[in-house]
């Protein structure tokens, strides 16, 4: 997406000054960004900088110090619980693990937020939560339960399961983290198609060079250092152009530039 | 790494000054498998400290020496003593590979974060214990009000989760329980009887061993049994669960769903041990009975219809029973909720895993018994005994 419409899309989610801390350490401060509707983020940073940490908040699991995160125009933490509930239905979340319910089948994994919050019938579930698993390439696993899959099966079971309510946003925490490299290509693959086909706009977590350059449509760059916000853009502009050595160093995988 | 052919399998450093430069010889073998080095460190210690005109230290290393790790870390000790008497160090004449090993553990040395705070002050530690277990009751009063306002939801059916969910934890901790709690009651019993038998024979009341037994069960031991035998078996499983169940982001992800984890997974574990508790009580006061029964009939040669009437007419008073019944639902609260609790606060590794088991066993134990000891003087204030 080019700049111009850049300007007249609006961001769906924005993080405004957002300081993070577990206790009196500070995680994160001063953080501002925006992730524009049907695009890709990639928040991306050495380990422990704070990118999972980041994750937690903007999805409701560790509230801001300070600052604001809004969905469109309503502040999410400032909410009350039950409107806070209604925004989280707008987003799934891929988790590093899959994090599927270990006590359920597949199957059951992704339909179970469908009877929670639809008045669908047994059958329609069913149905909806079979053909998401398909969507990720996993019909004929639904009667499997977690255990007796492989890790990359897993995720792909995380994904469809983070998609049963039909998000607008898609969280992905490390999607690559454990996989081969053909499995996270793939992974990557299916981003893309799903960026595509559904508009789902992705707000992905990841320190992996190769899935930063394939799916990022934009991408902020997290500091371990000053706990700030370093550099924001296209990651191919900021491994050329950014003006912060440790930005380029980062995405052209070198210890010095020298 | 090298060995000259025919050396000298000790390890050794030959020491020798010349014009103010200390020269320093490695030879022999310097790996780990060579034990004798203590003689090549006083050595150096003696040249260091004998010789007061030494202004620079030169290392070297014989052809075809054998090091690893052991040279490189004796070198180190050697150049931290250079630095504290401030020699100069000329390393030039050290192979390569060897300079090159020591200039990267100088690096991480450099890198070493500084941790802060040394030991804490007697009064600081005892401040922070405070705190602690100021923060433990809090922690514990507020999951004990969240789980209380979960119950609520239930009774207004506004709380979900699946009944299999309850049904499975019922027979996880019901059924299952069975062998066990019949092996530990039944053993109780036959115990209390023949401990019974021998003091009650010094009065000639022998069978007054059935009241002994029958009341002792009711009232005490089999509430108390199955209460340790259910925070061993079903307490530890439900903080190994659930803790697991967080190392695994699945309760951050039911969270994120919008399901209560309180509603969702504790609650159907909760009310499953309220409900199999009293139950597997009863069971295990029979079970008690029976194990006294067998000594009385086969050692001390009653009847059976004499000790089954002797039973009855110690419980001719149904409220033994009830008041046993009664503490073991407060213990299957416990035992529940302090696993639940530990299982869901656990940290996030494995070790943590295996603290928080740990402390759910030993935490519901001492609680149960606590709670029983509480019972039994409030039963006796209440003249209810």
């Amino acid at each position: 997406m080019n700049s111009e419409d850049k300007n007249i899309s609006l961001p769906i989610v924005s993080a405004e000054g957002v300081s993070l801390a577990y206790g009196e350490y500070v995680v994160l401060h001063d953080v501002t960004f925006n992730a524009i509707r049907g695009q890709a983020l990639v928040v991306m940073g050495g380990s422990g900088c704070g990118k999972s940490t980041l994750l937690k908040s903007l999805v409701g699991l560790l509230e801001p110090v300070s600052g604001a995160i809004r969905y469109g125009d309503q502040d999410f933490w400032a909410s009350d619980n039950q409107k806070r509930d209604e925004i989280s239905r707008r987003f799934g979340i891929l988790y590093q693990g899959g994090a599927l319910w270990s006590s359920m089948s597949l199957l059951e994994n992704v339909s179970f937020p469908l009877e929670m919050y639809t008045e669908l019938s047994p059958k329609e579930v069913r149905e909806i939560a079979e053909y998401k698993l398909s969507l990720v390439g996993l019909s004929g696993f639904g009667g499997f339960r977690p255990a007796q899959l492989s890790g990359g099966m897993r995720k792909r079971g995380g994904l469809a399961r983070a998609m049963s309510l039909d998000p607008e946003i898609l969280f992905f925490d490390e999607p690559s983290a454990g996989l081969d490299p053909l499995s996270s290509r793939r992974l990557d693959d299916l981003i893309l198609e799903l960026k595509e086909t559904l508009g789902i706009t992705f707000i992905v977590v990841t320190h992996e060079l190769p899935s930063i350059f394939a799916i990022a449509d934009d991408s902020i760059f997290l500091d371990a250092e000053t706990k700030t916000l370093l550099a924001c853009g296209h990651p191919a502009t900021l491994r050329d152009e950014c003006p912060e050595e440790k930005v380029r160093r980062f995405l052209l995988r070198q210890s010095n530039l020298s | 790494m090298t060995e000259e052919q025919g050396q000298s399998p000790l390890a050794r450093m030959n020491c020798k000054v010349e014009e103010g430069v200390l020269h320093c010889r490695f030879t022999g073998r310097w790996t780990i498998d060579t034990a004798k080095r203590e003689t090549s460190r006083g050595s150096w210690r003696r040249a260091l400290t004998d010789k007061k005109d030494i202004r620079k230290v030169s290392f070297e290393i014989g052809k075809g020496v054998g090091w690893d790790s052991v040279l490189v870390v004796f070198i180190r000790s050697c150049l931290s003593d250079c630095k504290e008497s401030k020699l100069s160090v000329d390393m030039s004449r050290l192979p390569s590979g060897l300079c090159k090993l020591f200039l990267m553990t100088e690096e991480k040395l450099m890198d070493k974060v500084e941790l802060d705070g040394g030991e804490p002050g007697f009064l600081t530690a005892v401040g922070e214990l405070i705190f602690a277990a100021a923060e433990a009751i809090l922690s514990s009063v507020h999951f004990l009000g969240e789980w209380t306002l979960s119950l609520f939801r239930l009774f207004r059916f506004k709380a979900r989760f699946r009944a299999s969910d309850f049904l499975d934890s019922c027979r996880a901790c019901g059924a299952s329980a069975l062998p066990i709690v019949t092996l530990v009651s039944f053993l109780t019993g036959l115990t209390m009887a023949f401990v019974g038998s021998v003091q009650l024979a010094k009065f000639n009341a022998r069978i007054y061993v059935a009241d002994l037994v029958s009341l002792a069960m009711v009232r005490e031991m089999g509430g108390l049994m199955v209460a340790i035998v259910m925070a061993g078996r079903t307490g530890a499983a439900f903080a190994a669960e659930l803790g697991n169940m967080k190392l695994n982001e699945e309760i951050d992800s039911l969270r994120t769903f919008g399901i209560s984890p309180m509603d969702f997974l504790i609650l159907p574990r909760t009310l499953a041990l309220f409900v199999m508790i009293p139950m597997l009580t009863l069971y295990a006061d029979v079970v008690g009975m029976l194990g006294g029964m067998v000594v009385g009939l086969f050692v001390m040669d009653f009847s059976l219809h004499h000790y089954i009437e002797q039973t009855q007419t110690a419980l001719s008073s149904m409220w033994d029973i009830y008041s046993g019944l009664a503490k073991t639902i407060f213990f299957g609260g416990i035992i529940g909720l302090v696993g639940c609790k530990k299982g869901l606060n656990c940290g996030n590794d494995s070790a943590a895993l295996g603290e928080a088991v740990t402390s759910a066993v030993v935490t519901s134990i001492t609680l149960v018994v606590v709670a029983d000891a509480l019972f039994e003087v409030f039963y006796s204030i209440m003249g209810w005994r």
